[in-house]
């Protein structure tokens, strides 16, 4: 596999999974993106978690190998304490989400890392950061609120590429049947019905209107930017871009895992020349 | 009709970028503290000046949840307002106020909107209403072709979610009579 993306990543989440891989090569990898950085490092975690001992072959000193170190990525699947920072590569390393009390100054840290790589326009850098804060404090409202889970461990990323910005975020809690399980009438849902309630009608796993609906505004938006968005939860993947998209079956995998791949242009960031 | 007494309240003192519920639950209850300091009639106008980013959660959790308490009854008379030097930055209101049925008004440069849910029949009341200043439901039934019983009923949901004020001036039958009042100052 010479790309681990969106796209792919879920044929190494079934290799690794259910395969009992001992060991993950990612020799070849040219190039990764952060959703796919996101999961393999809780992909680590649970392999850890099953008792599974799986020898991950890195990239090598190739410019994936060099993004994935400044990215605050270590072969042990854990975060690492100080990202070395690779100006010519990684734009925001791997954030740990834990605590709505700290969002704001995690938004903060991730649209200052973007402003100084590239001036924003003023309606880009607004809805970049609105989608943010709803994203990022999603993991502590949703991720862990039947109090089941001992560390949800929730994540985030950012990277820029010479037509679009990408945001990844990704946790390992209840996924989205997990918490609308939590609302009376909507147990033992599937994760694709699930998905299909929150994305499709804007359900929350409150019975309050004025919650949910937060995802579904998103993705509309997204959509309306001709952008990628994909939402993994389970054992069902709602991916769509451009060109259309649908509710896929992918391998089982807890939590909820989010990527969203916006034009450059929607921000007011220039394109690059290829 | 007495004067009522407007005060103003910038959200922008909670932060330039508003965002998460946990701030917009502290943020409430400032506002709703606001609003009980008010004199019985009294307008809160709400301004969106200074802000950057004011997220659907915040707004939910700040605004539509305080309006919420406000429709309720449980704050007497008093209304509430919005202005904004932008129409987009209250979106997030408008969404959440439409998610809770809840409408408010909204001054956006200068222009009066209204946020929220509302139907083409409420809006229709509530323009000729802001532009009488004062009314009758007869009057307004008379104005806008329309039955008295629909006329009345349309009042009753303005009046309800505090886009007017209703005072009763007496009684017809067994009906109260009302006289209907903008809430905005000339």
């Amino acid at each position: 596999m010479t790309r681990l993306t969106i796209e792919t990543i879920d044929d190494l989440l079934e290799y690794a999974l259910e395969r009992n891989a001992s060991s993950i090569d990612l020799r070849d990898v040219r190039f990764m993106d952060p959703y796919a950085l996101l999961l393999l490092e809780l992909l680590l975690l649970e392999l850890g978690d099953r008792g599974r001992r799986v020898e991950v072959k890195r990239p090598g000193p190739t410019a994936v190998g060099r993004w994935m170190t400044a990215m605050g990525f270590d072969a042990k699947g854990s975060i690492a304490g100080t990202p070395l920072r690779d100006s010519a590569s990684a734009l925001q390393p791997i954030a740990s989400i834990d605590n709505e009390r700290n969002v704001g100054r995690i938004v903060d840290g991730f649209e200052q890392r973007l402003a100084e790589r590239h001036p924003l326009s003023e309606t880009g850098r607004r809805s970049l950061i609105a989608i943010m804060i709803e994203l990022f404090q999603n993991i502590p409202h949703h991720s862990n609120a039947d109090g089941s889970i001992e560390d949800p461990h929730g994540i985030a990323a950012m990277q820029d590429y010479k037509d679009s910005l990408f945001l990844a975020i990704a946790d390992r809690g209840i996924g989205l049947n997990g918490s609308l399980a939590l609302r009376s009438g909507y147990e033992g849902m599937t994760s694709r019905q699930a998905l299909r309630s929150i994305f499709d009608r804007g359900v929350s796993r409150f019975e309050d209107p004025g919650r949910g609906g937060e995802l579904q505004r998103i993705a509309r938006i997204v959509r309306s930017w001709d952008g990628t968005l994909a939402v993994r939860s389970g054992d069902a993947l709602l991916y769509f871009d451009d060109k259309g998209g649908d509710v896929y079956d992918v391998p089982e995998f807890p939590g909820l895992q989010l990527g969203l791949r916006l034009p450059r242009h929607i921000l007011g960031i220039g394109m690059l020349e290829s | 009709m007495e004067d009522m007494s407007v005060e103003r309240f910038a959200i922008a003192q909670f932060g330039i970028r508003l965002g998460t519920r946990l701030e917009g639950e502290h943020a409430r209850e400032c506002l709703l503290a606001a609003l009980r300091s008010l004199p019985p009639g009294g307008q809160l106008v709400l301004t969106l000046e200074g802000l950057e980013v004011l997220s659907t959660s915040f707004s939910d959790e700040m605004i539509a949840r305080a309006y919420q308490v406000l429709v309720s009854g449980e704050l007497g008379n008093r209304t509430m307002v919005i202005e904004t030097p932008q129409l987009e930055l209250a979106e997030g209101i408008d969404v959440k106020l439409a998610q809770r049925r809840l409408a408010m008004l909204c001054r956006a440069a200068g222009t009066w909107t209204i946020l929220g849910f509302h139907t083409p029949a409420m809006d229709e009341t509530l323009r000729l209403i802001l532009e009488k200043g004062t009314t009758t439901a007869r009057e307004l039934a008379d104005e806008l072709g329309l039955q008295m019983s629909a006329c009345v009923n349309r009042v009753a949901r303005l009046a309800q979610l505090r886009l007017i004020h209703r005072e009763k001036i007496g009684m017809k039958g067994p009906q109260d009579i009302y006289e209907l009042h903008s809430i905005l100052q000339t």
